[in-house]
């Protein structure tokens, strides 16, 4: 099952479902990258609020999306990471650093709004 | 105590006959052992408040056991219930109703502050005395010591059930006083919209470090805020385990958009922190509370104004 991309105004929102599998990640990698030249955005955010596991295969990718559209001039922002979920990230030593995250969307938005570049530079 | 509250609150020792069955066949007690202390019967009802005399002079004498000493009415229930113990012992009807019996005595003895070696000296005394009496009492010495051996299989099958009553009673307390102290700990407090502070007082164990992450990336996510100020003044002394645990608690809080700022570190801590080589590079820490509170209102865009000098100090955002 593909994962769906939305576009509002200059932001692409990808929605993680439940369980995505690897191949759907990759596909989400490739369109990505796509879309931000297509539809000039400026600012991705990834939501995985419905995941209640995450692997390190899908932390790679989130990372390598993160890498590429920055360097396709955009910025992203991953959000909704469930407790639980955040807490066996850093046990497994997956930490995202160096990559925004925030609390769910509003806020996520909200972060990459009150950069000055739009949230160019990755360190908080 | 009723017997039947001697049961509620023993859940331990399944009161089954099929577990008395059990405690029977570990100390061996057989239908000949039965038929020997039966001939003890005459013996022990004769003497039975000498016995229980010197069970609790010796207690007394001990001076272990305090509580159980000042309280007339405690005391009598306690004698009462001995008395009940030395008939029902040569009544040699081990069923559950004798079980229920001993649990109900050890459960007096525990509130009384009766520790395990302490009952177990007494009791031994008890079981001196009984035995000097039967072998002044019978007349062949190795029959003397095989009715000797039979009674105490039952002061054995006896012990057996006090200690375990004894132990879990301990362990209840223990339980009890730790629930008591983990609903003490460590609050999370919200003081302004998206500011938390988490202050940690104590010792952190493994156990009220996860609690702690667990209540801090809850809160969060409910109070959806940014930042979070922990301040660790009360904290005398954390070993690498618990700091690495705090490191990940920050990550953790990270990845859910959060930023924490240390505060409080003392200077016992500090040292230690980095004489462990526990890396704090990447995480922010201020002196105190105050300056703490301070930075992460400043980075959530809050300013602290004083607007009347004389009135005293009041907040506006």
């Amino acid at each position: 099952m593909a994962i769906p991309i939305l576009k509002q105004g200059d932001v692409l929102i990808a929605s993680l479902q439940a369980a995505p599998t690897d191949q759907d990640l990759i596909q989400l990698k490739d369109e990505l990258a796509e879309r931000i030249g297509h539809f000039r955005s400026r600012i991705v955010a990834i939501d995985v609020g419905a995941l209640d596991v995450m692997d390190s295969f899908a932390t790679r990718t989130l990372r390598s999306i993160a890498h590429a559209t920055k360097l396709r001039g955009a910025n992203t922002v991953i959000v909704g990471i469930q407790p639980d979920v955040a807490f066996a990230m850093v046990q497994l030593g997956l930490t995202l650093d160096g990559i925004e995250t925030a609390l769910d969307l509003d806020e996520g938005l909200a972060l990459m709004r009150t950069r000055p570049d739009g949230g160019a530079s990755g360190d908080r | 105590m009723s017997d039947q509250q001697s049961r509620l609150q023993l859940s331990s020792i399944p009161l089954t006959d099929a577990e008395v069955d059990r405690r029977k066949r570990i100390v061996d007690l057989s239908g000949e052992d039965i038929s020997r202390i039966v001939t003890l019967r005459n013996m022990v009802a004769e003497h039975t408040n000498r016995y229980v005399d010197a069970f609790f002079r010796y207690l007394d004498d001990l001076g272990e056991a305090p509580a159980l000493f000042g309280k007339r009415e405690v005391l009598e229930e306690a004698k009462r219930r001995k008395r009940e113990h030395l008939a029902a012992m040569t009544a040699a009807q081990y069923d559950r109703n004798y079980v229920e019996q001993r649990i109900a005595l050890a459960l007096l003895y525990s509130r009384h502050g009766v520790s395990t070696p302490v009952f177990l000296g007494a009791f031994h005394h008890l079981l001196r005395a009984l035995g000097n009496d039967i072998v002044k009492s019978v007349k062949d010495p190795n029959d003397a010591f095989q009715r000797f051996i039979s009674l105490k299989k039952v002061a054995f099958f006896d012990i057996g059930i006090m200690t375990d009553v004894l132990i879990s009673e301990r362990e209840r307390t223990i339980n009890l006083q730790q629930d008591a102290i983990r609903e003490l700990s460590t609050p999370v407090l919200q003081i302004r919209e998206g500011l938390l502070i988490l202050p940690i007082i104590g010792m952190i164990d493994s156990q009220r470090a996860k609690q702690l992450t667990d209540g801090l990336l809850r809160s969060i996510r409910a109070n959806r805020a940014r930042m979070v100020v922990m301040d660790i003044t009360g904290v005398a002394a954390v070993d690498s385990k618990v700091a690495n645990h705090l490191i990940q608690t920050i990550a953790a809080a990270r990845l859910m958009g959060s930023t924490v700022i240390v505060t409080g570190l003392s200077a016992d801590v500090a040292q230690a922190l980095v004489a462990l080589g526990v890396d704090l590079g990447k995480i922010s820490t201020t002196g105190d509370l105050q300056s703490g509170l301070e930075e992460a209102e400043r980075m959530l865009g809050y300013r602290v104004v004083r607007t009347n000098e004389t009135t005293g100090p009041r907040l506006s955002a």
